[in-house]
């Protein structure tokens, strides 16, 4: 058995987010501990199989991914249950890298289910009781996901935020936002550079951003980083075949970086030469097309 | 040391990086270029955009040993050519494989990659997943597809062997006969992996290819067997991982090899292989990697067992 080996296991539980999502928790025995960042190859036997990044883990193995309801795999998931099987390969790719201690002033900025990626990063700032900043940006509040799991988080060391892009009039008075410490209406990048605002020259210097969300959001966060001379680390996502470094559908030009296996987290330094960085991708074919 | 000359193309190192493998982008093939590989060649391109079979589609079953069942999944010649172009500005020799329904589609896609630039075009004849695999199976079939290229393309022409068939050597000669520049062997051996849990097959197409390790002993013997029947050079392919591997093919008789598999370790290992020919060159005492061209052959090997 290795990391790119199938592994069935049975569904642990499931635990309903928010319309739409889920997250689905397994036992994935005899496998590598996986690091925040890192993602999985999920096989929904009959139907597909797609990475998705692993938003928990605990001592006792137990893995968490939380899906959102897309497509036919996606949606096939939803309509799992307890006790059924899926495929699982993992934990695949690099890992966003912790701070060695707790100097550095942390902002993770999340959008939409990009938001799972980071959730696992926050539980483990959480328990090395690292402060940080959380943008939690969503499209209205309806859409907020582990707000549970916030809830249970040291708060007062850190800083959740919840960004959102509309405000929804229905839901707007509703138990959501006094889960979080203050609210912004408006999208992460505008969020975060006012967040940077409110650090002096010299703090600034010391900020560590981690994003992960849609590709356009991260490009723009990556720009804002570029001026404030602050160092990025990025999740992206690709499609692929392998996981592993072999079908190269997920090769970022004109470096041949590739996401599966270089990645997913990059750096400020890699970021710089990506020529594709919230441009291009490949399709299923290998043909390279425009990222909306 | 390492240099070889293969149908007319000059290579630095004889290990050329093996089709389906990170071979849809220009960079990702530069980065294996730049990590010490003589050539490159391209994932199968046919006529149109091709998504093949879904995931899971590439998996791996013991450490070093993959099942794939790609089914040819391409971005289509017309969407390629640019990739081709950018990989000629770099100035990296390219083989382009190619695939078609008919002798005439194969031809077309040869074509336009010729006049993109190729230096070489491997002939997919065999993907053992997919509806191209009846020709490498045919000899006939075999022969009459190179025939009807050779009229056509001025670049070298390599065949990749089905290793799935009872007789390889007489494909082998046919394609021989048909004007071939050399041939690949071997393509990924036909394989199933059943998952016990679900009681299914895993990979979305059932059956598939299975390359890496486990296979390199069976390339090897195909090597092995070809070099006493083809006068044109053999290009070794199957489980390459380590100096030995490539060592092995050659004095089975191989004139260059190819590597696919065992780059999910990175690229970099090509580097690491280059390194390791060169130091048994050396302890060996022979100059070049074409002095061990087919010394396995020179002893006999025993043909009836002993009795009593």
């Amino acid at each position: 058995m290795t990391e790119n080996t199938i592994k069935t296991v049975r569904i642990q539980s499931i635990i309903d987010e928010c319309v739409g999502v889920k997250t689905i928790t397994f036992n994935s025995f005899n496998a590598k501990t996986p690091k925040p960042g890192q993602f999985v190859m999920i096989w929904v036997p009959g139907v597909d199989e797609i990475p998705m990044s692993l938003s928990d883990f605990d001592e006792n193995g137990n893995w968490a991914i939380t899906v959102k309801d897309v497509g036919d795999c996606t949606n096939t998931i939803h309509n799992l249950e307890v006790g059924d099987f899926i495929g699982v390969r993992g934990p695949l790719g690099n890992y966003f890298k912790l701070p060695n201690n707790g100097s550095k002033n942390i902002i993770l900025v999340g959008g939409g289910l990009g938001n799972a990626a980071l959730k696992y990063l926050a539980t483990k700032l959480n328990a090395s009781k690292i402060a940080f900043q959380f943008i939690n940006a969503i499209k209205d509040e309806s859409k907020a996901i582990f707000v549970e799991d916030f809830l249970n988080f040291n708060l007062s060391q850190s800083d959740i935020n919840l960004c959102v892009e509309f405000d929804d009039a229905k839901i707007g008075g509703s138990s959501v936002k006094k889960f979080y410490n203050s609210k912004f209406k408006g999208r992460a990048p505008k969020r975060l550079e006012s967040l940077i605002n409110e650090y002096t020259k010299n703090e600034i210097s010391n900020i560590m951003v981690y994003a992960c969300g849609p590709e356009k959001m991260i490009y723009k966060i990556f720009q804002i980083c570029e001026r404030y001379d602050i160092e990025l680390q990025a999740s992206l996502e690709r499609i692929m075949r392998c996981g592993c470094g072999l079908c190269g559908l997920c090769s970022i030009d004109p470096l041949g970086l590739l996401v599966c296996k270089d990645g997913p987290v990059f750096r400020s330094k890699d970021l710089r030469k990506m020529e594709d960085l919230g441009k291009y991708r490949r399709d299923f074919t290998g043909k390279k097309i425009t990222i909306k | 040391m390492l240099e070889i000359n293969l149908a007319g193309l000059k290579l630095k190192s004889p290990i050329i990086l093996a089709s389906g493998i990170l071979g849809v982008s220009y960079s990702s093939m530069k980065r294996v270029i730049d990590s010490g590989a003589g050539a490159v060649t391209t994932k199968s391109i046919g006529p149109i955009p091709r998504k093949g079979y879904k995931n899971p589609s590439i998996i791996e079953i013991y450490p070093g040993t993959f099942m794939n069942a790609v089914g040819l999944g391409n971005p289509g010649i017309e969407n390629f050519v640019s990739e081709i172009k950018e990989i000629k500005n770099h100035n990296i020799p390219l083989i382009v494989s190619v695939f078609g329904e008919t002798n005439e589609i194969y031809c077309e896609v040869a074509t336009k990659a010729e006049k993109a630039g190729a230096d070489a075009i491997e002939v997919n004849i065999s993907c053992p997943h997919a509806e191209v695999s009846s020709i490498g199976i045919d000899k006939d079939l075999t022969n009459e597809l190179i025939k009807f290229l050779k009229e056509t393309i001025s670049i070298p022409l390599f065949v990749k062997l089905n290793p799935n068939v009872t007789n390889i050597e007489e494909i082998a000669i046919a394609a021989e006969n048909g004007g071939a520049n050399g041939v690949v062997a071997i393509n990924t051996v036909a394989a199933l992996k059943i998952d016990t849990n679900t009681k299914r097959p895993i990979l979305s197409h059932g059956s598939g290819g299975l390359s890496g390790k486990a296979i390199h002993p069976i390339a090897v013997k195909k090597v092995y067997d070809l070099y006493k029947v083809l006068k044109i050079p053999i290009i070794g392919c199957g489980g390459i991982d380590s100096w030995a591997d490539v060592v092995e093919f050659f004095l089975a008789g191989a004139t260059a090899v190819q590597i696919g598999t065992a780059l999910y370790n990175g690229a970099e290992i090509i580097s690491e292989i280059n390194k390791g020919i060169i130091n048994y060159l050396k302890e060996n005492k022979f100059k070049s990697i074409k002095d061990i061209k087919g010394l396995s052959h020179q002893f006999k090997t025993q043909k009836v067992p002993d009795f009593d």
